[in-house]
C-alpha cells in the first residue's frame, strides 16, 4: 500500500535544495518568470509548456543558454546496456528518464517516466503506468514495450559480441536466469497496453521500484533505432531532457544538447560537453585556465580551494562563491575480513580490531577531513540510517584491548598472539590508509603486515577468499538499505567477500524483501543490520564525500549523494 | 634494391610471430582475470561471466555460441594454442577482436586513436629534424661560440629533464601564468581533449605536446649532429675539398653533411618509430587521445585484445620504419649499396 504513489513528478528532485539559493537570488530583484520552481515537483500536474522561457538577462536571475563543460574520465558505456560506473551513468542520466527517481530532498522515491505504480500484496508483481505523450529523441513514443525491449536487450547474451555486465539489476525479474544463460529470449514482463508495464519477479522484492531508478534500466526505442548496436552504443537515442549531438568521441568528448521536444520542463543550458581526461591533474589545470566548469579536486588541495572558492551550503549545490561540493555520498570504505580465516574467525577479535582504528585520524591526515568516520555500513542519506548503528565501529582503544583479552589473546610485553596481514591494491593511496591502521593495531599489541597487490591480482585474491583482511569500497546502486545488506552479507551473495553466513540474518532480509510497507521493511533491515553489527564480518572505515568543484559561472548545480548530477536546473552566468 | 626490400619484408614474418607468441604467453602468465576485472569491485554473476568467456574464445562453445559444459557442469577452457589460432585467423581477416572493457572492435578503437598519435609524431619529428639538425650544425660550425655554448647547455638540460615534467611546466607557464600576465587575453588549451569543440583551432592543441614529445630526442639529435659534423670536418677529404678552393658552404653541405647525417638519420628514424608507437608519458600529461595511453590503460585492465592489437601495430610500424631508414642510407651515401650482384 505504501508503494502506491500518485505523483506527477519531473526530475525536480533538487527543487527544495535549489530553491533556497534560487529564491534568494530571485527575490532580490522580485521578478516573476521563476526558472526554478520553489515548490517541490510532484504537487500538481505540470503542463508541458511550463518553465519554457525564463526571464533572462536580469541580474541575479537565471539566464538561459551556454554550454556546461564537465570533466569526465572515459566512460565504460553511455548506452544503458552497459552503464556500470558513475562517469558513464551521469551521461545516461542526462539522456534518459528512468521509471522512477529518488528525491533526496524529500527523502522519497518519485515517478519520472511513469505517473504511478503499484505492487501486489507479496511484492512479486509491479505495475507501472507510463506518462502519455513522452517521446524519444527520434520522435518514437515511449511505450511499455520500449522498457521490455531495453531490459531484454541487457539480459540477452547475443545482443552484441559480449554480454552486458550489469544485467544483475534485472536478476529479480522472472525469467532472468534462463535468459542470461541463452536458453530463453524473453523476460516475464507484460505490456497489456502501450502505457502499462507489468513486471513479474521471481521472488518478493518490495524495493524493486528503487531498482528501476537506476539509469541502466532506462527505456530504449524498440522501433529499430538500437538495431545497429555500435551506432547506438556511441550515440544513444534516449527519452530525457538532453540528446546526443554527434557521437561519443572516445577519449575526447561527449556532447549533448537540450532536447527541445522534451515533454517536461526543459533545461536552461543549451548543452553539456563532457570533456574526457585520463589524468585528473591535466583536467584540473584546464579548470584553472578557465577551460572547463566542473572537475574533481586533486588530493591535498581541498582546504586551499575551499578557502579560495567557498564551500557549497549543503554540500550538494554549487553556486558562485560556494563552489566546492563536499556532501556525503552513498558509499562506504571498509575492511573485508575473511571470516573463514582462523585468526579472525572469532567475532570478539573482529570487534576488537574495529575498535582500535582511529577513523577520524585517517580522514584528517590523509583526506583533509573530507571523509566521514563510518559508524556502520549504511551511510547517512539512506533511509534507515541510524547514528552509531554499529556499536563497535568507533575508536576506543581501551575497549579494543578488553575485547582481545576477552577473546583470550592476552597482552604480554606489549604483544599479543595475533598476526594480521592487511592487503590492498597498489596505487590510489590505499597503502597510506593501511599504514595508519597498522599503527593503530600495534597500539593494542597486534602485529600487522601490509601486502600490496596490483589491482587485477588483488581482485582475484579477494574473490577466491585468499586473504585475511583487505580493503574494499561499496557504492550503492540504489539508495536503500537492502543494497548494502543483501549483496554484502547474504549467504553466498556475489559480493559477500567476508564469506559471512548467518541464517537468522538471511531470514530477516528475506522477510524484509517481502514487506511492502516501507516503514516495516526498514525496521526489519535495521534489525538485520544490528545482528550483523554484532558479528562484524567487515570493518567499516569511512563514508565517502564528494570532492568536486564548479567554476564561478555555474549556478544551481545539484550533485546528489549517488553521484548523479542534475543538469535540468543549472544555469550559467557570464 | 627491390630484392633487398623483399627479403627484408620476408624477415618480418618470423619477427612478428616471435613477438606475438611471447606476448600471448605473457598475457596468460600475468595474474588477474580480465573477465572478472570487467565488473570492477562488484562481482559478476556466474552466468554472465560464462557468457563473457564464451564470447572471447576463452572457453569452448557449441555451434550456437553457447558455452559447452562437461559432465560436472563446468566450462571447458580453450587451449592456449587454439586461442592463438583464433587471434591469427582473426588478424588475417583484418579482425583484432573486441575490447573486453569497451565492447568495441579493437580495429575501430585504433582507427580512432591512431591518427592522433601519427599527427603528433609528425609534428614532433618535424621539430626534431629542423631544430635538432639545425642547432647541431650551428654549434659544430661555430664551435666554442656563444651559440655553441647555448646549444650544449640547453641540450644538457633537456636531456636531463623528464618529458612529463617539462610538459607540466609548459602547461603551468602557458596555460595558467600567461593568462594572469595578459589579463586572461591569451592562454592555451592544456590538453588534447575536445580539440574540435573548444574555441581553439585544432592546431593550437599540438603546440605544447609536440614540443614536449620532441624535447629529449631533439636534444640528442643536436648533440649527435654536432659531434658527427665535427668529426667529419677533421677528415682528410674535407681538408682536400677546402684546398681545392671550395667555399665553406659548399664543403659543409655537399661533402661533410651527407656523411655526418647517417647516424643522425638512424637515430631520428628509430625515434620516429618510437613516437609512432605512442608516447605514453606525453599522451598522459596532455590527455592526448592516442594509442600509447590506450595500450597502457589496456595493460592495467588486462584488456588483452587491445594490448595484442597495439603490439601488432607497433611491430609492423617499427619494422617498416627501420626498413625505410636502411634504404635512406643508400641515398645519403652512394657507397652503400644493397645489391652486390649489380656490379
Amino acid at each position: 500500500m505504501a508503494l502506491e504513489k500518485k505523483f506527477i513528478g519531473r526530475r525536480g528532485f533538487v527543487a527544495g535544495a535549489l530553491a533556497t539559493s534560487a529564491i534568494a537570488a530571485l527575490s532580490a530583484c522580485g521578478k516573476k518568470g521563476d526558472p526554478a520552481p520553489a515548490a517541490p515537483a510532484g504537487d500538481e500536474k505540470a503542463p508541458a509548456e511550463e518553465g519554457k522561457q525564463p526571464a533572462a538577462q536580469e541580474s541575479g536571475a537565471a539566464t538561459q543558454g551556454g554550454t556546461l563543460k564537465i570533466y569526465r574520465t572515459n566512460p565504460a558505456s553511455i548506452d544503458p546496456f552497459n552503464a556500470q560506473e558513475d562517469q558513464g551513468i551521469s551521461v545516461v542520466y542526462a539522456l534518459f528518464d528512468t521509471l522512477t527517481n529518488f528525491d533526496f530532498e524529500a527523502g522519497e522515491l518519485k515517478p519520472l517516466a511513469c505517473e504511478s505504480w503499484e505492487a501486489n500484496e507479496y511484492a512479486t508483481q509491479f505495475t507501472f503506468h507510463l506518462i502519455d505523450g513522452a517521446k524519444f529523441h527520434n520522435g518514437d513514443p515511449v511505450t511499455a514495450q520500449d522498457f521490455k525491449y531495453a531490459w531484454e536487450r541487457i539480459c540477452n547474451p547475443k545482443t552484441t559480441d559480449s554480454p552486458s555486465v550489469i544485467a544483475y539489476h534485472l536478476a529479480p525479474v522472472k525469467g532472468y536466469d534462463e535468459m542470461v544463460a541463452g536458453q530463453a529470449d524473453a523476460l516475464d514482463i507484460e505490456c497489456p497496453d502501450d502505457l502499462t508495464l507489468v513486471v513479474n519477479l521471481s521472488a518478493s522484492y518490495a524495493d524493486f521500484p528503487y531498482v528501476v531508478s537506476h539509469p541502466a534500466l532506462s527505456p530504449v526505442p524498440s522501433g529499430g533505432a538500437a538495431e545497429d548496436f555500435q551506432k547506438f552504443f556511441l550515440a544513444p537515442v534516449g527519452n530525457g531532457a538532453f540528446k546526443m549531438d554527434g557521437e561519443w568521441v572516445d577519449g575526447q568528448y561527449i556532447k549533448v544538447v537540450r532536447n527541445e521536444d522534451y515533454h517536461g520542463e526543459k533545461p536552461l543550458i543549451d548543452g553539456i560537453d563532457f570533456m574526457i581526461f585520463k589524468d585528473l591533474q591535466t583536467a584540473f589545470t584546464e579548470f584553472e585556465a578557465g577551460n572547463i566548469d566542473i572537475t574533481d579536486i586533486p588530493t591535498g588541495r581541498i582546504g586551499e580551494l575551499s578557502q579560495r572558492y567557498g564551500v557549497s551550503d549543503d554540500g550538494y549545490v554549487a553556486n558562485p562563491g560556494k563552489q566546492v561540493i563536499n556532501g556525503e555520498e552513498t558509499s562506504t570504505y571498509y575492511l573485508a575480513v575473511n571470516c573463514q580465516d582462523p585468526a579472525v574467525e572469532d567475532k570478539l577479535v573482529r570487534q576488537g580490531l574495529s575498535l582500535a582504528i582511529n577513523r577520524q585520524a585517517i580522514s584528517d591526515t590523509l583526506f583533509e577531513g573530507s571523509r566521514v568516520p563510518a559508524d556502520g555500513i549504511v551511510p547517512p542519506g539512506i533511509d534507515g540510517y541510524k547514528e552509531g548503528a554499529w556499536e563497535y565501529s568507533k575508536y576506543d582503544v581501551e575497549a579494543a584491548k578488553a575485547k582481545l583479552d576477552e577473546a583470550g589473546l592476552k597482552e604480554e610485553g606489549g604483544k599479543r598472539d595475533l598476526n594480521i596481514t592487511l592487503v590492498c591494491n597498489s596505487g590510489s593511496g590505499h597503502e597510506d590508509i593501511m599504514q595508519l591502521i597498522q599503527s593503530d593495531f600495534e597500539k593494542i599489541g597486534v602485529a600487522a603486515d601490509i601486502q600490496t597487490q596490483e589491482w587485477a591480482a588483488y581482485l582475484d585474491a579477494l574473490q577466491n577468499g585468499d586473504y585475511q583482511i583487505g580493503r574494499l569500497g561499496w557504492v550503492a546502486d540504489y539508495p536503500i538499505m537492502d543494497n548494502f545488506l543483501f549483496p554484502l552479507f547474504f549467504t553466498g551473495a556475489g559480493d559477500n567477500r567476508s564469506q559471512y553466513s548467518n541464517p537468522e540474518v538471511d531470514d530477516l532480509m528475506n522477510k524484509a524483501r517481502q514487506t511492502v510497507d516501507a516503514a516495516e521493511r526498514i525496521a526489519l533491515f535495521q534489525e538485520a543490520d544490528k545482528m550483523i553489527a554484532e558479528d562484524m564480518p567487515l570493518i567499516p572505515v569511512m563514508f565517502y564525500r564528494h570532492t568536486q568543484i564548479a567554476s564561478r559561472r555555474v549556478n544551481n548545480l545539484y550533485f546528489g549523494p549517488t553521484k548523479l548530477m542534475n543538469f535540468n536546473k543549472v544555469w550559467l552566468s557570464e | 634494391m627491390l630484392k633487398y626490400i623483399f627479403k627484408r619484408i620476408l624477415q618480418f614474418i618470423p619477427v612478428f610471430i616471435g613477438v606475438t607468441v611471447i606476448l600471448f604467453a605473457l598475457t596468460n602468465i600475468v595474474p588477474g582475470d580480465p573477465i572478472k576485472l570487467i565488473a570492477g569491485e562488484k562481482s559478476l554473476s556466474p552466468e554472465i561471466e560464462l557468457q563473457l568467456r564464451a564470447a572471447n574464445h576463452l572457453i569452448k562453445v557449441d555451434e550456437n555460441g553457447l558455452p559447452l559444459l562437461d559432465e560436472n557442469g563446468e566450462a571447458i577452457p580453450e587451449s592456449l594454442a587454439a586461442q592463438y589460432g583464433y587471434y591469427i585467423s582473426g588478424l588475417l581477416h583484418g579482425d583484432l577482436g573486441n575490447s573486453y572493457q569497451r565492447k568495441l572492435p579493437v580495429i575501430e578503437i585504433f582507427k580512432e586513436k591512431y591518427p592522433y598519435t601519427i599527427k603528433l609524431a609528425l609534428v614532433g619529428i618535424v621539430i626534431e629534424i629542423i631544430i635538432g639538425i639545425g642547432a647541431g650544425m650551428i654549434s659544430a660550425i661555430k664551435r666554442y661560440s656563444f651559440w655553441d655554448i647555448l646549444v650544449t647547455l640547453t641540450t644538457s638540460i633537456l636531456v636531463a629533464m623528464p618529458a612529463f615534467w617539462l610538459g607540466m611546466l609548459l602547461q603551468l607557464l602557458f596555460g595558467i601564468k600567461m593568462k594572469l600576465w595578459t589579463g586572461g587575453g591569451f592562454y592555451l588549451p592544456i590538453s588534447g581533449a575536445g580539440g574540435a569543440i573548444s574555441e581553439f583551432q585544432d592546431w593550437v592543441h599540438y603546440i605544447l605536446p609536440a614540443i614536449t614529445l620532441a624535447s629529449v630526442s631533439t636534444a640528442y639529435a643536436a648533440r649527435i649532429m654536432r659531434s658527427q659534423l665535427l668529426e667529419t670536418m677533421n677528415m682528410d677529404y674535407i681538408r682536400t675539398a677546402f684546398a681545392k678552393g671550395l667555399s665553406s658552404r659548399q664543403v659543409i653541405f655537399k661533402h661533410a653533411l651527407k656523411n655526418a647525417l647517417i647516424p643522425v638519420v638512424t637515430y631520428i628514424g628509430i625515434d620516429f618509430g618510437g613516437m609512432l608507437s605512442g608516447a605514453i608519458l606525453t599522451e598522459t600529461v596532455f590527455n592526448w587521445p592516442g594509442i600509447g595511453f590506450e595500450v597502457y590503460r589496456a595493460i592495467t585492465q588486462r584488456d588483452w585484445p587491445i594490448v595484442m592489437g597495439g603490439v601488432t601495430l607497433v611491430v609492423v610500424v617499427v619494422l617498416i620504419i627501420s626498413l625505410v631508414v636502411d634504404i635512406s642510407y643508400a641515398f645519403l651515401d652512394p657507397r652503400i649499396r644493397y645489391d652486390k650482384a649489380k656490379e
